[in-house]
């Protein structure tokens, strides 16, 4: 599955989460740091998330 | 003809009179609060906060919250999936500790997980049995056990609650799990059960394990859902989200927030609606003593559980140097993730193990101290080369002692750290045969070095230049993926083997050999030369 992370496409396998997308963006130490992950609502969400198929998601 | 216009006047009365006997609360305002909780996974002592020292969540305190809020109005408990799996509390216990405390808490109802079938199906019909409430997955078909939807009447309101569960479940867990069970759209199933149901009951709740995205889409797509309570996606939604008359909410994850959604409903329809999210704070907040209790119960026999001796090491298992050689424990542990996989190579990061396993004993607290992330096992079809470029990357770092560095298994390979990066792998063998090149083999890794963890692109790109990769109802369809069991951890994986052989014995099997070449003849230190292989 495709998802974009800070609009950066990244290719995950079935079942991977938000955590693996942001391994795949090199993010995910920054979010172990305290930085949150944010849906393109501007939800919060769990690094063990589920996501689809073209989800954006954010680092700030 | 005026007599015929009254008896018809008088006929129409009746019928209505009649639809409203049937039709209940028509016309009345009726309140209705729905405390909801999603993504427990087990996490019964509550979780330190990402970034933090603060603890949030504990299900003891999340309980006396619910009891409180339950006295103020009619309210339905619910749980929207991955529940009973996920962390020892859970794991240790088949999730059966979580059941008991459901089970005091008084829920309404739950829907599974994806994560619910991972203990497979015999254990899923055990927790569903000693479960007294309804556990609903309306588009499962062949658990026995699980009810499509439920009616509840709280404060006098006929309210219809439908499960449904992701139907890319069978790709995110081992087959054995969800082995004879078809996991229909859940679109197309709540469609059919809205159908049903909608004249029947004031409300209808769908309790969803799909994700925030997929319950926006179901609300657009499915109309007469009044309230779809989600799961799956860990989302934090501060505020209702509205999709045409559909209301959707999701608590977060772990037990952290309890989500409090509070409706009016008339004839029929919401006309009012507040929702929030309570922080689950133990700090600022009373515990129910039944739960505590349960939880502290089951916290003894986890700790008992993880110094309990479960196999014997005969040698000392090298943990230390995974780095920078090939070790023992690194050759243990590939072994075991091929041998699970049925994989023909496995390749592991050193950095994912961060202990060594000393002679003697060996403990649960052992193994999850050595392998203490939540890495799972993932397989694919790679070709040779692009084995090569993942052994390239491998020792690229090893003068610095990256984590990237590999443990292997079904191949051996040398390599010389003072040539160029990309071209110091030599002499890869697989199951004793020199690689081909351009032939495929199956590789097992870790879910970590398969999303890109440690700089591995080659695994990511692999999928996306497949001939035959396509999405379809969000899921790979490929026949690269020939395993991936995101329900249970490497470290499970390694207790179980332990625990069956009990005694365990690995020697360092000369699979990475440290060479240092020159003009074509290179030299292992203390070894004799050996012919330099093409690269």
């Amino acid at each position: 599955m495709k998802v974009f992370v800070n609009n950066r496409e990244i290719l995950l396998l079935p079942g991977m989460t938000v955590k693996h997308a942001l391994i795949g963006a090199g993010l995910l130490d920054e979010a172990m740091a305290g930085k949150k992950v944010f849906d393109e609502w501007g939800n919060e969400l769990g690094l063990d998330g589920a996501l689809t198929e073209g989800n954006s998601i954010y680092v700030k | 003809m005026l007599r015929i216009k009254k008896v018809f006047i008088a006929l129409v009365v009746c019928i209505s009179l009649s639809i409203l006997a049937v039709s209940p609360a028509h016309g009345q305002f009726k309140e209705l609060r729905i405390l909801h909780l999603n993504d427990f996974h087990g996490f019964a002592a509550g979780k330190r906060l990402i970034g933090s020292d603060e603890m949030q969540g504990g299900i003891a305190c999340l309980a006396w919250l619910a009891d409180n809020l339950r006295k103020e109005k009619p309210t339905l408990l619910l749980a929207a999936g991955d529940m009973i799996q996920g962390n020892p509390f859970a794991n240790l216990f088949q999730g059966k500790p979580v059941i008991e405390i459901m089970n005091k808490m008084g829920f309404d109802a739950m829907c599974v997980g994806n994560h619910e079938f991972d203990f497979g199906k015999d254990v899923l019909r055990e927790r569903i049995t000693e479960a007294t409430f309804p556990v609903l997955g309306a588009n499962v078909k062949g658990m026995p056990g699980l009810k499509p939807y439920i009616i509840k009447e709280p404060g006098g309101l006929k309210v219809a609650v439908i499960g449904v569960v992701t139907e890319d479940t069978p790709f995110a867990t081992h087959p054995a799990n969800v082995e004879g069970l078809t996991f229909l759209s859940p679109a197309a199933t709540v469609e059919e059960y809205v159908r049903k149901l909608r004249d029947s009951v004031d409300i209808i709740i769908v309790l969803s394990h799909l994700g925030y995205n997929n319950d926006m889409l179901l609300a657009s797509r499915v109309k007469g859902i009044d309230i779809i309570v989600g799961g799956h996606s860990h989302t934090r939604t501060l505020k209702h989200m509205l999709i045409g008359n559909t209301v959707i909410v999701q608590a977060w994850e772990y037990g952290m927030v309890l989500g409090v959604l509070d409706v009016v409903v008339q004839s029929g329809k919401i006309v009012e609606v507040k929702s929030r999210l309570e922080e689950i704070k133990p700090s600022q907040m009373k515990k129910r003593e039944d739960i505590a209790q349960i939880v502290e119960q089951y916290g003894r026999q986890v700790d008992a559980l993880m110094g309990r001796i479960i196999g014997k090491a005969l040698v000392d298992l090298d943990g230390e140097n995974v780095r920078t050689r090939e070790t023992n424990l690194g050759d243990l542990i590939t072994d075991i993730m091929r041998q699970q996989s049925n994989s023909q190579i496995a390749l592991t990061n050193g950095g994912g193990i961060r202990a060594s396993i000393g002679k003697g004993n060996i403990t649960l607290n052992d193994i999850y101290t050595a392998l203490p992330f939540d890495n799972y096992i993932v397989a694919m079809k790679l070709t040779g080369r692009e084995i090569k470029e993942v052994l390239e990357h491998g020792v690229s770092g090893v003068g610095l002692k990256e984590g990237r560095f590999l443990q292997v298994s079904g191949l051996s390979f040398t390599y010389d750290p003072k040539m160029p990066q990309g071209l110091r792998v030599m002499d890869v063998s697989v199951g004793g045969a020199k690689m081909d090149i351009d032939a495929t083999y199956t590789v097992c890794t870790n879910d970590f070095l398969a999303a890109g963890g440690d700089g591995y692109r080659t695994f990511r790109e692999a999928m996306k230049e497949s001939q035959d990769f396509s999405i379809t109802a969000n899921t790979i369809k490929s026949d690269k993926i020939t395993y991936n069991d995101s329900g249970r951890p490497l470290k499970d994986v390694v207790m179980d083997y332990i625990r069956e052989k009990k005694r365990i014995t690995a020697t360092v099997e000369g699979r990475i050999k440290e060479v240092s070449c020159n003009e074509g003849v290179c030299k292992q230190p203390g070894n004799p030369s050996a012919p330099r292989y093409d690269r």
